[in-house]
Order: structure tokens, then sequence, then C-alpha cells
């Protein structure tokens, strides 16, 4: 193990124009095109250069926290007659793993010259830690929010805002983070030539797709040696949720040549897949948004149909191209948990283990109750904990009742 | 003589008024159609074509009555298909090409499609005699530039500026324009901007212009009635005919 972690190549690398499979490539105007070009160049120029990545190491050593520790759940443990880990992301700067991608893009955009950046958000998680950076490197920074999250997330907000950045309430479509997303696009071709666009997960046109796995795979490269020393050995399974995908590619990725391992993706369940949700991969079909090819929920015309989750980050009707590839390959296993399952994983960690997970996060957490017994008994299962709930309180609150004070 | 090619939106307010508004737009002089197809996610258009969008899809259009529309429509004016890429092919490449066979439209326009994704599907259509419509930025250098302007079909779409449709910006383009040249000797129209007041400035150096938000914003206008809408766009395609050409 070097010092400071660096990318590795993957045997599932994209092809020269960014093609897993049939997924992923670029699907833009025009005038974006050149742009994708020099940023895969400038991105390649540094994908394996130890003098960028120990600076983007000095950032997560002293102003990020990295690396995040990896807890052992001594009370889900005995519950569950398991082995149980969990990869505490939410404790870094701002409360998620967002705040890897951010550093390192940041960095990335400086060096390129840009002196402004853009981010679409959905819970903010990825907004607050664009705003953090743009405040920290010195970087103009605006955020484009869907309407419905700017509601559902105001503590994130006011944050975003405190912290020097812009914030647009996109009022389009669904006014959540797939039509923030639409409007940062057009954004970002407005001002393609001046504004670096920090996409907040594994998606998007290539390189970011490549680009943000490489860098949120920081994640699953500490934890494998975390779990070596505590454990001496693998873990048998390693369970993240997904949105776009970008903390669960972050874990996975060091996992997946180790056949032992299990990976298992949760996608958002919202009121169940016979109703509203966000499992596209479950539910969607191969297509293309947002500059990609991937699985996506849909109608028999191809018109993007809304997702819905609890929780703002998952509440996407897409997902990241190399988990659409990873699964048809058979190599990450996808399954989804609902919105109540969720929530009742949200009150069960925070009174077992004193850890108020993010609504996100808590998807994976609760997969550990809906696996069959003997899946879970006597293994080692790791769990990433994307993010904090800090952000979840208002709404956390309004569905929740602990009854008043005494 | 410099071209007029004239986008609208297929379903807004109805489907009749689209065929009517193809007609009349044709005897105001258009040379060229762009069908548009709505889409839930138009990310290269500005609000004033979103918005035309997300009506149509609420009034109920299906894919099926694009084919029903073009049947009527094509007979009249030389009809490309404009729409993103997802539901040609989710509804299936295959399909639309068969359909537009049928129908008589000569191809396709899709913003979200580049060069390098294009290529299959481009050798695809042109088998069956179908244009892609290849586009041009003002970001593209000049090497870029050659590539798609040696193989390109029918006309180039030379984007005005970087942006999305309907924003008042405009750009610098003769460098753009003479590399194209260099390499092609297609047509260059220049589209994004466009409208009455802007079209005579845009045309220069071209051989034609593409109209989109200019009529797309009457086709929103709640105040005119059918007929008002269909004689108020068909008077300022003339106006932009005339004017690129005086
Ligand atoms: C805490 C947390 N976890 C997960 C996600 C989902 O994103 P991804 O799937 O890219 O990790 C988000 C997105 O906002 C988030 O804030």
């Amino acid at each position: 193990m070097s010092e400071f972690y660096i990318p590795k190549k993957s045997p599932y690398d994209p092809d020269e124009l960014g093609h897993f499979g049939i997924f992923g490539g670029r699907y833009v105007p025009e005038t974006l095109m050149p742009v994708l070009e020099e940023l895969k160049r400038d991105y390649e120029a540094v994908r394996f250069d130890r003098d960028f990545w120990a600076e983007v190491d000095y950032y997560y050593k002293n102003y990020v926290g990295r690396p995040s520790s990896l807890y052992f759940a001594e009370n889900l443990s005995k519950e569950l007659n398991a082995k149980i880990y969990l990869k505490r992301e939410d404790l870094n700067h701002t409360g998620a793993h967002k705040i890897n991608h951010t550093v390192a893009q940041a960095i990335l955009a400086k060096r390129l010259g840009k002196k402004k950046i853009i981010a679409e958000t959905g819970a903010g998680q990825h907004g607050v830690a664009t705003a953090t950076v743009a405040a920290l490197f010195g970087l103009e920074c605006e955020i484009f929010m869907g309407a419905k999250d700017v509601a559902r997330q105001e503590l994130n907000v006011f944050r975003m805002k405190l912290l020097g950045a812009k914030v647009h309430a996109v009022q389009s479509g669904s006014k959540t983070l797939k039509d923030a997303m639409n409007d940062a696009i057009r954004h970002w071709v407005t001002n393609a030539r001046d504004t670096f666009y920090v996409i907040g997960t594994v998606a998007g046109p290539h390189p970011y797709p490549m680009m943000i796995r490489d860098i949120q795979s920081i994640i699953g490269w500490e934890a494998k040696s975390q779990i070596l020393k505590a454990e001496g050995r693998l873990p048998d399974k390693v369970i993240a949720c997904i949105g776009g995908g970008s903390n669960a590619i972050g874990i996975f990725n060091h996992f997946l040549e180790d056949k032992e391992v299990e990976c298992i993706g949760i996608e958002a369940g919202g009121l169940g897949l016979d109703s509203k949700h966000g499992a596209s991969l479950a539910k969607g079909s191969p297509g293309v948004l947002h500059g990609q090819m991937s699985y996506l929920l849909q109608d028999e015309d191809g018109q993007i149909l809304e997702a819905h989750s609890i929780s703002a980050g998952l509440d996407y009707p897409g997902i990241g191209p190399e988990h659409a590839y990873l699964k048809e390959q058979g190599v990450v296993k996808y399954d989804n948990i609902t919105d109540k399952e969720a929530l009742d994983a949200f009150v069960w960690l925070s009174q077992k283990e004193g850890i108020i997970p993010a609504f996100e996060s808590s998807h994976a957490v609760a997969y550990l109750k809906k696996m069959p017994k003997d899946e879970v008994e006597g293994r080692v299962i790791l769990v990433n904990v994307s993010g904090r709930g800090d952000k979840d309180m208002i709404q956390a609150k309004e569905m929740l009742s602990f009854g008043g004070a005494e | 003589m410099k071209k007029l090619v004239a986008y609208i939106t297929t379903g807004y307010p109805d489907l009749e008024f689209t065929v009517d508004l193809a007609k009349s737009l044709a005897e105001a002089g258009t040379d060229t159609l762009e069908l548009g197809i709505p889409f839930s996610d138009p990310v290269a258009d500005g609000p004033v074509i979103e918005k035309a969008n997300l009506l149509s899809l609420k009034n109920g259009f299906k894919i099926s009555q694009l084919f029903e529309v073009s049947a009527q429509i094509a007979s009249d004016i030389d009809t490309l298909w404009m729409g993103y890429f997802n539901p040609f092919y989710h509804f299936g490449i295959d399909r639309f090409i068969e359909e537009a066979n049928k129908s008589g439209v000569n191809g396709f326009i899709i913003p979200d499609l580049p060069f390098e994704e294009a290529k299959p599907y481009k050798a695809q259509m042109k088998e069956k005699s179908l244009a892609l419509i290849d586009f041009i930025a003002p970001t593209d250098p000049k090497e870029r530039i050659s590539k798609i302007a040696k193989d390109a079909d029918k006309f180039i779409y030379l984007v005005a500026y970087a942006g999305i449709t309907g924003s008042g910006k405009s750009e610098e383009l003769s460098s753009t324009i003479s590399s194209i040249r260099e390499f092609s000797n297609t047509p260059v129209y220049v589209g994004f901007g466009v409208n009455a007041d802007t079209a005579k400035a845009k045309a220069k150096g071209v051989d034609g212009v593409i109209v989109g938000s200019a009529f797309v914003k009457i086709l929103l206008d709640d105040s005119l009635s059918h007929t008002q809408k269909i004689e108020k766009i068909s008077k300022m395609a003339k106006e932009i005919k005339e004017k690129i050409n005086e």
C-alpha cells in the first residue's frame, strides 16, 4: 500500500469513447464535445500522477478528515449475530462522501485555470460539498437544485448560501435532481469556455463516470486495508446505497476483483416497485439521459418518468453507466429498500449505535435486516454509511414522533 | 437563394394545428420543416421550446401521432424529425427509419447525438436515403470541424453561440465558417437565436437560417386564436426569408 491514494486501472475501465459495454459514452450538444475532449485529456494527464494525488491527499488528511474510520458496530453485530463494520463517510467534513469528489474536482478545475464551478444537487450534500471547496479554493460557485428539494432540504440551501454560493431553485419538470441536472447542463453549455461542471455522482458524459469512480474509490481502498487489519480477511459482503452510484462504486471498486466478496447496491424502492420509486436498474431499461447511456425509468415513448424516494439523493430516474454494466455482467448484485424500511433503519442505527445516518445511507443499513438470516449470521459485512442525517432532521421530525420532553 | 428552416413543436396546441401550420409555413416560403418531437428533458433548449415540449406531452402527445401528422405534412414540405436521442433509441431507430420512408420524411436532427455516437446510426439512415444532420459549434477546433464537415449530409447545422436555443447571445462565427468551407461544400445553416431582427446579420456568410424559439413563442401566446397564430408565424417566416435574401 502506497502512503496515499492513487487510482488504479480497472478491468471495468471504459473504452476510449467512454463506453462500459453499450453504456456510458457522450450524448451531449456539440458545443460541449470539445470541452469534454479537453477534460478527458486533462484528466488522463493526472489520473496516475503522484503530484496531483499528493495535493488531493493533503486536503483529504487535513481538511476532510480522512481516512474515515471503519467502525465495528458492536450492538448491531450482537443483534444480527454477525460482524458488522460501518465505513464512516458520515464523519467527513460536510457530512458525506461527496466532499471526496468535490475536493479532487476543484483541484483539477484550479489546475485548468477555471475560476467558476457549477453543480447540481439533490439532497444538497453535493451542493454543500461543492460550495465548500469553492470557498476553500476561491472559486465562483452556482448550484442548481430542484424546487421540491429546496423545500425539503432547506438547511442545506442555507448552508450553501452561507458558504457564498448562488443557489438556483429549478422549477421545471419534477423539480428534483433530474431537472437540476438539466439546468446545470444548460448553464454549462452556455458557459462552456470558463466553467467547470463538478458533477455529483458517477454519471454524465465521459470522462465523468470514470473520473468520479476513480476519486471515490478511496473509500474502498481505505476500507479494504482497515478490514484486513481488523479481521485479517476480506468481508463477505459490501453494501451501499445508490442514487447515481458514487458512494457505492467508491466502496465496491477495490473489491470487484475479489470473487469471495459480494458487492450489493441498494436502489430506492420508494413506495414499492409497483408504485413510485427510484429503482432504475430493477424497473428501468437502457436509454440516454444527461449525457450517458444507462438504465432509465421511462415510458414506452422514451419519455423520462419521475422517480420517488424519501431521500432526495436517491430520487433520480437514472444511474451511473458503470453500474448498468456491472449489473449486466453479473459482477454486482442490486436490490432495493422502501421508504419505510429506510426510515426504520434510520431510527434503528440512531438508537442502537448512536449514529444518525443520512436517509440515503439508511437504505444500505436497512438491507442488513432485509437479507435472509442465513446470509447474515456469522458473516463479516461492510456497510457504507455515505453520510450523516443532520440534513434530514426537519423531514424526519415530520414523519417520526417520540412524544414530548418529560 | 438562402434557405429558411422552421422548427415547430409537434402536438401543441394540438395535432391539427401542427398540420395547418406546417402547410402555411410551406406556402410562406419555408424550405425545410423541423418537426420537433416533444421530450421530457430537452437540455439543448431554452425555456420557450422546453415549455412547448412539456405542454405537448401534457396534452398526451405520443410518437404514433408524430407518424400520422408527418404523413400529412411531408408531401408539402421537405421535412426532418428533430428530437432528443432517447425517444428514437427507446422506440427503435429501425422503426423510425421505416416510418420516415413511409411518410416521406427526409431525415433526422438529434442535438444530443454527436458525431462519434452517431456513426452507426448515420450509416444505417444513409442506406435508406435519410440524412442525419451534423452539428458544428463555435467551440469546435479546426481539427474536429474537418472530421465532422467531411461527412456532412444535406446541410450543416452551425450553432450560433455556446448556449441553448432562444437566448439573445451572439458570437463571431467567421473563422468557424471558413474552416467548414475548407473541408466541405455542404450548405451551412445557422441556428439558435435567429428571429426577424437578427436573421439578416446571422445569415451573413452562410446558406440559410434555422428559426425555432421565435416561432414557438407565438405558438405559446394564449392571447391569440389558432388562426391568428398561424398567420403571425407564417408572416414572420416570410419576412425572415426576405430579409436573409436582401
Ligand atoms: C449521503 C448521501 N448518500 C448517497 C447519495 C447518493 O449519491 P451516490 O449514489 O452518487 O452516492 C447522496 C446524494 O446526495 C448522499 O447525500
